[in-house]
């Protein structure tokens, strides 16, 4: 080989040992977002290629950013790696520099196989050609010879579900038919390397499950995934690993599930940026309105009363709920109920005044109902709360308050470490010498 | 089984390794023969089953164009000197010749065209698309052949040994096409001023070129007419079709050594830049 870089020189070692199947190295990649810029920087790169004089294109010209900046990974043969990132952090990019279909500009990558991308399901399909003249097509520009899809036809069809119809035009077949034929081509191909990226949600949910059985059927198989997706429970049912892409760079790199449970956080704690906690009012209901008490208003207070503006994990605050009472009820309930927004919007947390065996004594007028939270135990995320007012004996709702949602801060040093945990236990620590 | 290969996408530039890359595109080359089949044989009959008249649409531009002249001649608008063939005969088969050639040299900028969708997203061998394009110019070929069979019966012209030869001519003829096209085709992607001016530039070009009239002796557009590679070419196929005397051997050789090396130079101009393409088209 005539021309090898340091990048190249770093990944020599690894070559001998041939299970690595894909190895990223030092991979940068410039974008620019002015379309006109562009164009020209297109032609630009041509000329110098054409010329030999594209080495390393470390400068960045007017308008242009890093759409990848130094990443590197390694893939064995059977792995799964899973790519999270926000719209527009490099994923796709990253699958396409691994594809061939774009050059990096820094770096190189080296694959040891076949690379079979599902970034496109269908790509050349032809709406006029029926669906079995369109497998052909498809599955040869896939990289198939035609003996090799002659083997695979039967199967195809077959778990594409499309029956008698492989002999229309594909014009005349349903969206999540073509979607299905699309799937069911691309994955036949058998490569070494499958890139998924965010097509898992083709066809209804029979065939939905039917893809992931043969997704876990290949990676048994020993084909290596790369998959894109925003949904983290694919992310976790598929990958061993996965890694955080933000904004081109790696961000974190791990286990699947770790991985993705900071990724989501991160969304969340930079994406809804919830407001200052501070004293949350509602609007007042007249006597004909209310039901017979009202909630007025909601803050969280220290133990000195003053109202806080933000929420520590670990330490003890106090949920303050106004009350306004038009008549008095034998039976006053409160009750809580908590959503972890980082979590897809699961409950993690109920209670309830009257299954808490603790009355309200509620007079008319105004109330403030407190409830010590002693070591908050929600850790650091985003969380939406929801608060009911009833009566029992006989039953009813009185009134009810949706969508608080308030942010709880990591802990400062002490109990910094939270691992997988899902919340906090208060705990002391005592060691006895016997 | 499939075959693993090793491939490694680097940043520097692939001319560097001239060796290395010659190899890939000869392999890519190779490979991408049973693709280039499948596209053609996709393309053709998604063609034909969309359209009434079929094959009938190439017969129609020269027999249109051969008719407008021969009456524009013979009413003594248009004034051309006389023509080794019947004028009518001259012009629709010439007419053949040159519209093979625009269709070489729009093949490849329209394969990339169409294909947009499909090079953003799959690795497949580029010179398939090519390959495809060329197929169909060939094939589209061999149906106008059909009305050069016709002329030739229709109107008494005799043939002499050396048509067997025409068809290296016409190889060489589609190549020049071809190398123009392979050119234009990446830059054609990113902008679309190629298409329109190509439009106008072809018009004008045809007008260079010795269809609709003899090749003119003297005048400083005889030399421009002269100077058009085409020119050689087209005339070249033309006699070895029918009087076996060839005018013009030197020109003829100079041209189709343009046409070779340059559609050679062109393929690996096209193999480079492909990349630079596919990253400025997709989203």
């Amino acid at each position: 080989m005539a021309i090898i870089n340091q990048h190249e020189k770093a990944a020599k070692p690894q070559v001998d040992e041939s299970d690595i199947i894909l190895s990223v190295n030092g991979i940068s990649k410039k974008f620019c977002r002015s379309l006109k810029r562009s164009l020209m920087y297109g032609v630009q790169d041509i000329t110098w290629e054409i010329l030999g004089l594209r080495e390393k294109n470390e400068k960045l010209r007017p308008e242009e950013f890093w759409a990848l900046s130094n990443v590197s990974f390694q893939l064995k043969r059977g792995e799964a790696l899973g790519l999270v990132g926000k719209n527009g952090s490099g994923k796709s990019t990253l699958l396409r520099i691994i594809a061939g279909l774009i050059k990096p500009d820094i770096g190189c990558v080296e694959v040891n196989g076949r690379v079979a991308p599902l970034i496109a399901l269908g790509a050349g399909f032809n709406p006029i050609l029926t669906g079995r003249e369109n497998i052909y097509a498809n599955m040869a520009i896939l990289g198939l010879s035609k003996r090799e899809i002659d083997e695979r036809f039967d199967e195809v069809v077959d778990f594409a579900e499309i029956g008698d119809a492989i002999d229309a035009p594909v014009q005349s077949y349903s969206s999540g038919m073509a979607a299905r034929l699309g799937f069911a081509s691309a994955i036949h191909t058998e490569p070494d390397i499958l890139l998924i990226d965010e097509v898992l949600a083709v066809g209804d949910v029979k065939f939905q499950a039917k893809c992931s059985m043969k997704l876990a059927e290949m990676i048994k198989k020993g084909i290596t995934f790369i998959l894109v997706s925003h949904n983290s429970m694919v992310i976790n049912a598929i990958c061993n690993s996965a890694i955080y892409l933000l904004n081109g760079k790696i961000q974190a790199s791990g286990s699947a599930d770790l991985i993705v449970k900071k990724y989501e956080k991160d969304l969340f704690m930079s994406g809804v940026n919830p407001p200052k906690l501070g004293m949350k009012f509602l609007p007042k209901k007249t006597v004909e309105k209310s039901l017979g008490a009202d909630i007025t208003y909601i803050c969280f207070k220290n133990s000195s009363g003053e109202i806080l503006e933000s929420l520590r994990m670990g330490e003890s605050c106090y949920l303050c709920i106004g009350c306004k009472v038009w008549k008095i009820f034998q039976d006053f309930s409160l009750g809580i109920i908590v959503t972890d927004l980082t979590l897809n919007g699961r409950t993690i947390l109920m209670f309830e005044s009257y299954y808490d065996g603790q009355p309200l004594m509620l007079k008319e007028n105004n109330n403030e109902i407190q409830i010590e939270l002693p070591n908050l135990a929600l850790h650091s995320g985003v969380y939406d709360m929801a608060i009911y007012l009833k009566k029992e004996n006989p039953y009813a709702e009185l009134d009810i308050l949706q969508g608080f949602i308030f942010r709880v801060e990591e802990a400062v040093v002490q109990h910094k470490f939270m691992g997988e945990s899902l919340f906090y236990q208060p705990r002391k620590w005592h060691t006895k010498h016997l | 089984m499939i075959k693993t290969h090793r491939v490694v996408y680097r940043s520097q530039s692939s001319i560097r390794d001239p060796r290395q890359l010659l190899q890939q595109m000869y392999r890519d080359l190779l490979a991408s023969r049973e693709l280039a089949w499948r596209l053609l044989v996709r393309d053709i009959s998604a063609q034909y089953r969309q359209s009434f008249l079929g094959i009938f649409w190439a017969f129609i531009p020269p027999i249109i164009t051969a008719a407008s002249f021969t009456l524009a001649k013979s009413n003594g608008l248009i004034n051309v000197g006389n023509t080794d063939l019947p004028y009518p005969a001259y012009v629709m088969f010439s007419m053949t010749l040159w519209q093979t050639f625009t269709e070489a040299l729009n093949a490849p900028i329209q394969g990339v065209a169409s294909a947009k969708p499909m090079l953003a997203r799959i690795n497949f061998p580029r010179e398939a698309l090519i390959l495809a394009k060329l197929g169909e110019v060939f094939f589209n070929f061999s149906i106008k052949l059909l009305l050069i069979v016709g002329l030739f019966v229709w109107f008494h012209i005799s043939i002499t040994w050396s048509i067997i030869l025409a068809p290296i001519a016409l190889i060489h003829l589609i190549a020049l096409g071809t190398f123009i096209g392979l050119l234009l085709a990446p830059i054609g992607a990113l902008y679309q001023d190629i298409n329109r001016g190509l439009t106008f530039i072809i018009g004008f070009w045809l007008f260079l070129t010795p269809v609709v009239y003899p090749i003119p002796d003297s005048g400083i557009f005889g030399s421009i007419v002269k100077l058009n590679p085409v020119t050689p070419l087209l005339v070249t196929i033309r006699e070895l079709a029918t009087t076996g005397i060839i005018s013009n051997p030197q020109g003829f050789w100079i041209a189709s050594l343009i046409s070779i090396v340059g559609l050679f130079l062109a393929l690996i101009f096209y193999r480079l830049a492909m990349p630079f393409v596919v990253e400025r088209i997709s989203s």
